[in-house]
C-alpha cells in the first residue's frame, strides 16, 4: 500500500529499517513495501536516514586493507569486461542467414566425413564455425532485444573534422535505461589513445559512457544509459584508458539526444 | 559547487564510468573509499581477514551494480556503506555472531599502507560533524543505535540486552535517528 503521508509510525520503521534494528521477518516485509509499492513517502525517509546513519563510519578508526584485496578486486574486474562484438549488426535476418550457414556447415560436414580423414577436419572447423556463429546469433539478440524495444529511439552521430566519413548511432531502449552503440569508417586512434563516448546533460556535464578502439574503423557495445536530461553525445580522442572529462579540443563523433 | 557537492559529482560520474565497465574507475574509487568502508566492515565482523573478504564483495557488487545505481536514494559513498554494512552483517549472521575481537581491532590499526584516502579535507569535514552529532546525542540512544547499526541487533534482542521496553527502545531509537539526520543533513543531500 503506498502511503501519502508520512504519520509518526510510518517514521518509527523508517528510523528501525535503516538503523537496521528491524528482525528478519519485519526487514523482508518492510523491503517489499518500498520495492513492491514503490511508496514515495517510505522511500525518501528511508533514503536520508539510511545515508544519515551511514556517516558513522567517518568516526571509525582508519584502518586500511592489505593491497591484495584490491589486486583482486582488479583482477576480476579485468576478467569481465563487456564482450564487444565485432562488427555492426545486420538485425533482423541474422538469424536466419546464421541458420542457413548452420545448416549448410552440417551439409558439408556430413559429405565431409563420407568422403575422407581430410574433409573430417574441415568438418571439425566447421563444427567450430558453427559454435561460434551461435555465439554471435546470442549476441545479436542481446542487442536486438534493445534495438527492437517498444519506444525505442535512434541517435545518429556524424563524423566531424578530418574523421567526417565516419558515423555513429545510438540505440536507446529508454525504459531499460540501456543503448547499443555502433561507429563505422573511424579509423583506429594512435597506440597511446582510445576514444571515448560522453553523454552531454541539458546542464553542461559531461558522463563517460564507453571506452573503446575501432576495429576495421567498427566498433559495437552495449552501454548503460544515465538517467536525466541529456542533450547530446559525443566522441573525442583523449588518451588510452579513457579521461575523467574530455580533454581533446574536438570531437570525433557528435550528435543531438 | 561547494567540496562536498564536487566530491559527490565526482562519485556519481565515476559510477556511471563503472557501469561502462571503465576498469579505471572502480580503480579511482576504490582508492577513494576503502579505508572508509574497510573501518566499517572491520568494525561489524572483527577480524581483519573476513574484513578484507568482505570488502572485496562491497567493492564488487559496486561495480556490478553500478549501471542500478539511483542517485535519488543518496549519495554514492551512502550507497557504499549501506552496502558495505549489509555485507559485514550479513558475513556475522552466516557465521554466529560478531567475533568480539576488539583486542585485535586495537592491534591491527592502521596496518599495511593501503591507497590514500582522497579528498581527506572532505572526509575530514564530514568527519568532525559526525562527531559533533554523536557528541550531541544523548548516550542511551547512540548506545541503541550503534548495537543496532554494528553489531545487526534487533530491537527484541536490544530490549533483552539492556533490560528496556520494547516500546522504549524503538522510540529512542527513532529519537536518535531523526537528531542524527537533523544535525547531518547538509552532508546527506543529493
Amino acid at each position: 500500500m503506498k502511503h501519502t503521508r508520512l504519520t509518526d509510525d510510518l517514521q518509527e520503521q523508517a528510523s528501525l529499517y535503516a538503523a537496521g534494528a528491524m528482525t528478519e521477518s519485519e526487514r523482508e516485509q518492510y523491503a517489499r513495501h518500498l520495492e513492491e509499492d514503490e511508496c514515495a513517502v517510505c522511500r525518501s525517509e528511508v533514503t536520508e536516514l539510511q545515508s544519515s546513519i551511514s556517516l558513522l563510519a567517518f568516526t571509525l578508526p582508519s584502518s586500511g586493507p592489505s593491497p591484495s584485496v584490491k589486486t583482486r578486486l582488479m583482477q576480476q574486474a579485468e576478467s569481465a569486461r563487456p564482450v564487444v562484438v565485432p562488427r555492426p549488426p545486420a538485425f533482423r535476418w541474422i538469424d536466419w542467414i546464421t541458420a542457413a550457414v548452420a545448416v549448410a556447415s552440417m551439409a558439408v560436414a556430413f559429405v565431409a566425413i563420407r568422403a575422407n580423414g581430410q574433409l573430417r577436419r574441415n568438418a571439425a572447423e566447421l563444427n567450430s564455425r558453427i559454435a561460434q556463429l551461435e555465439v554471435q546469433v546470442t549476441q545479436q539478440r542481446q542487442i536486438a532485444d534493445v534495438v527492437f524495444s517498444p519506444g525505442a529511439r535512434v541517435v545518429d552521430l556524424a563524423g566531424q573534422g578530418k574523421n567526417v566519413q565516419a558515423s555513429g548511432r545510438i540505440v536507446w531502449d529508454r525504459q531499460r535505461s540501456r543503448a547499443i552503440f555502433s561507429v563505422a569508417n573511424l579509423p583506429a586512434p594512435a597506440s597511446d589513445k582510445s576514444y571515448q563516448l560522453w553523454f552531454v546533460t541539458k546542464t553542461g556535464e559531461k558522463l563517460s559512457a564507453d571506452i573503446f578502439e575501432t576495429d576495421n574503423g567498427s566498433h559495437v557495445a552495449e552501454l548503460a544509459v544515465p538517467e536525466g536530461m541529456l542533450a547530446a553525445a559525443a566522441v573525442t580522442t583523449e588518451p588510452r584508458g579513457g579521461s575523467r572529462q574530455p580533454t581533446a579540443g574536438g570531437f570525433e563523433l557528435l550528435g543531438a539526444m | 559547487m561547494s567540496e562536498d557537492a564536487r566530491v559527490a559529482q565526482e562519485d556519481r560520474e565515476l559510477i556511471l564510468r563503472m557501469a561502462a565497465k571503465d576498469a579505471n574507475a572502480l580503480d579511482a574509487f576504490y582508492t577513494r573509499y576503502n579505508r572508509l568502508a574497510f573501518g566499517l566492515v572491520l568494525r561489524i565482523v572483527g577480524n581483519r581477514e573476513d574484513a578484507e573478504d568482505v570488502l572485496t564483495d562491497v567493492f564488487w557488487q559496486v561495480w556490478q551494480q553500478s549501471a542500478r545505481y539511483d542517485a535519488s536514494r543518496g549519495k554514492p559513498v551512502a550507497w557504499l556503506l549501506t552496502i558495505a554494512r549489509t555485507r559485514a552483517i550479513d558475513r556475522i549472521r552466516s557465521t554466529g555472531r560478531q567475533q568480539s575481537q576488539t583486542n585485535e581491532l586495537d592491534e591491527q590499526r592502521d596496518p599495511p599502507p593501503a591507497a590514500p584516502a582522497a579528498d581527506p579535507a572532505v572526509l575530514m569535514d564530514t568527519r568532525a560533524a559526525v562527531q559533533d552529532a554523536l557528541q550531541t546525542l544523548p548516550e542511551q540512544q547512540r548506545m541503541l543505535l550503534e548495537m543496532a547499526y554494528f553489531q545487526g541487533m534487533s530491537h527484541t534482542e536490544i530490549a533483552q540486552a539492556v533490560g528496556q521496553p520494547l516500546g522504549t527502545v524503538k522510540d529512542r531509537i527513532r529519537t536518535g535517528m531523526m537528531h542524527l539526520r537533523k544535525r547531518l543533513r547538509p552532508y546527506v543531500s543529493v
